[in-house]
């Protein structure tokens, strides 16, 4: 296997940056609208666990298939790909503009943006990325496929069969492992005997890096950039596994354990130092990369960003389809559907 | 005309509609090979690229169905065993069925899943378990089951056109089953009953085997009793307009089916009569199934199942 380094152009590194600020405005956004019952359904919120998300999503192309990781239901990865943002949160808010017209609320998909959809179920984002990896390599287009999830999908029986078709037929498929340490409650230590869970991927012959800091936006693309670069000129899947810190609890309004007992302040507290947006300005400003003006301009369009998203579906009406017209749409017609 | 068993009537369809179309191919295990001679030798007209053999990884084996469908492939995935689906529940049944309607009907999933079941084999219920019961509850699927070698032919053609995941569970009892098959392809309707002898004192609902079995006892009983039979073919959804308009004739029903007595096809036929048609009614319902135990695999099968004898007695216990 031939090593692949880069070196971050400015351009990508500013791209990171505002992708990095957008998903944190729009987390926190998700939180506090939670918290006020605006938004349905569950919340996982990704604070503190961002700049995964952002590495692997800001660089692919629309063509280019993602499968999110569920924390922050995933907008952080999608709003890097370039989604249309306010039919989310309109979905989000079980709306008729949601991009899933209301009825997914927070299993959201994007088909034009080779975004299909999700699943609430842990470690099945192998099932279809198998399937999309398969076609990727047979559409031969260059296409590749991001499948992001976290620590607690290494326990399922599916990572073991994705991760072996996926060496078996050398599918162009980035396996994007975000360790934050739990699933809900559980130690990743405790669950899993391994340092690494990419020492799973090595037992299939699958390259692997691991990122110690993955709260380093860049140090995190850095790894995500070469094994892109490997999957869509034919080198087969990579496994990345990116650490990560989980700031909030695993949804809100549950319990914040560490096995059984309350996480210590220490941890939050020293955390907090680890913000991945604190990260990325610090170092913007060592290597110069942006003025406090520019820094200041990227937050400011974030924001407004959001605003215009949450005006957007606070404004649009919730839709009431009888169930008739519900029936309907179960089926897919025989004419007319595109791919 | 020609004669094909059924076995090779579902070939034959996959072949003509691998020709018509690049997107068709076949996934699953040791179908190279041809475990069961649906896609034996296929490999040598299309190549490993469109008949893929994978590890026993149900799973990633479906999900390579599952997500090049979502790609615009129109995969058919072999389970060699229908029970073998069940193992991949979450994927084959609940993802697989949820997708296209929970995600704004946006994106259709055309794929066609398949299996062998078949109780009367001594395999015990592993291996001899009919899935239509379970499938059938997934919202958003098809589930299918044809029972003779023409109706094989045009179920799995229009099922691989059509833009919905199907599930076809074909009973190895008529594997072997021959009668006319046209060569030029032909379709279906993948959401009606086909009725298979026309009568007017008793429908009676039977697929696989036992329609084979139901057509016997009509036979048998020609000169007492006339029997209607209708192979439901569907069964999600369920075509009760021509279940419905056969009892507007007959006023009385059997149904027939090797699925568990409980919460299956009979069940859910037999709750929507008396909701919709409980006037017609001049007999009670008759349901004849399997008894809810796991399937064993000695010689006890052939009492358990329901048979020609049960259905005889159910017809006469309703026309008496
Ligand atoms: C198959 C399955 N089992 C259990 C759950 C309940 N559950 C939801 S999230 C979660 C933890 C997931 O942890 P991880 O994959 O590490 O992602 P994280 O939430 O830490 O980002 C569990 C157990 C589920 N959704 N699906
Ligand atoms: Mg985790």
């Amino acid at each position: 296997m031939t090593e692949i380094t880069v070196t971050l152009t400015k351009e990508q590194r500013i791209t990171l940056f505002r992708n990095l600020v957008r998903a944190d405005k729009f987390g926190k956004m998700m939180y506090s609208r939670m918290m006020q019952g605006k938004l349905i359904g569950f919340y996982h919120p990704a604070e503190g666990a961002i700049a995964p998300g952002v590495a692997a999503g800001s660089f692919l192309t629309n063509d280019d298939i993602l499968f999110p990781h569920h924390r922050g239901h995933g907008i952080t990865h999608m709003l890097s790909k370039g989604i249309d943002i306010e039919p989310y949160i309109a979905e989000h808010a079980g709306k008729s503009t949601g991009c899933c017209e209301g009825r997914a609320a927070w299993h959201y998909a994007y088909p034009d943006n080779n975004v299909f959809g999700t699943t609430a179920y842990i470690g099945h984002n192998f099932v279809p990325c198998t399937g999309f990896g398969w076609a990727a390599k047979r559409n031969n287009r260059g296409q590749i496929v991001m499948n992001c999830f976290g620590d607690g999908a290494m326990g399922t029986g599916r990572s073991h069969e994705g991760l072996l078709l996926s060496s078996n037929w050398q599918l162009p498929i980035v396996h994007f492992c975000e360790n934050n340490g739990f699933a809900i409650f559980a130690e990743v230590e405790e669950m899993h005997p391994t340092a690494h869970l990419s020492t799973i991927a090595e037992g299939l012959n699958i390259p692997t890096t691991i990122v110690e800091d993955g709260q380093d936006v860049f140090a995190v693309a850095e790894a995500v950039m070469p094994a892109i670069e490997r999957a869509r000129s034919g080198g087969g899947p990579t496994f990345i596994e990116a650490k990560c810190l989980r700031f909030k609890e695993h949804d809100i309004g549950n319990r914040d354990l560490r096995g059984w007992k309350p996480r210590e302040q220490d941890e939050y507290d020293a955390m907090l130092k680890r913000d991945p947006v604190l990260v990325a300005t610090e170092r913007a400003r060592a290597e110069s990369l942006f003025t406090d003006g520019e820094i200041e301009k990227i937050h400011e369009d974030a924001e407004q960003e959001v605003a215009r998203a949450v005006k957007f579906a606070d404004d649009s009406p919730v839709e009431s389809p009888t169930e008739a017209e519900l029936m309907a749409t179960l089926y897919a017609p025989r004419d007319g559907v595109s791919f | 005309m020609r004669e094909l068993a059924y076995v090779n009537a579902i070939r034959e369809a996959i072949q003509q509609e691998m020709r018509r179309d690049e997107t068709v191919f076949v996934v699953g295990q040791d179908v190279r090979g041809g475990v069961y001679p649906h896609t034996l030798d296929l490999i040598e007209e299309f190549g490993e690229e469109r008949i893929v053999d994978t590890p026993i990884s149900e799973s990633a084996m479906h999900g390579t169905a599952f997500g090049s469908a979502l790609q615009g492939y129109r995969p058919i995935v072999d389970f060699m065993f229908a029970s073998t689906a069940m193992t991949v529940f979450t994927e084959t049944a609940i993802m697989t069925g949820q997708q296209y309607f929970l995600h704004g009907s946006k994106r259709p999933v055309p794929l066609v899943m398949t299996g062998a079941w078949g109780i009367g084999k001594r395999t015990a219920n592993d291996h001899a378990m009919p899935i239509h019961g379970y499938y059938s509850r997934a919202p958003g699927l098809r589930v299918v089951i044809p029972s003779t070698p023409y109706d094989a032919k045009g179920i799995f053609t229009a099922a691989i056109r059509d833009n919905n995941p199907v599930m076809i569970p074909w009973c190895t009892g008529i594997m072997m089953l021959k009668g006319d098959v046209p060569e030029e392809s032909y379709e279906l309707p993948l959401d009606k009953a086909s009725v298979k002898r026309a009568g007017s004192d008793v429908t009676v609902l039977a697929n696989s085997e036992q329609l084979q079995f139901a057509l016997k006892v009509a036979d048998k009983l020609s000169d007492e009793i006339s029997m209607e039979v209708i192979d439901p073919i569907s069964f999600s959804p369920i075509d009760m307009e021509t279940i419905l308009s056969s009892l507007e004739k007959t006023n009385r029903i059997v149904i027939v089916d090797e699925d568990w007595e409980s919460g299956g096809f009979a069940a859910t036929v037999s709750a929507r009569i008396v909701e919709q048609a409980f006037d017609l009614l001049d007999a009670p319902i008759q349901r004849v199934c399997f008894p809810n135990m796991p399937i064993p695999g000695g010689y006890m099968e052939d009492y358990l199942r329901p048979n020609p004898e049960k259905i005889e007695s159910a017809v006469r216990y309703v026309c008496a």
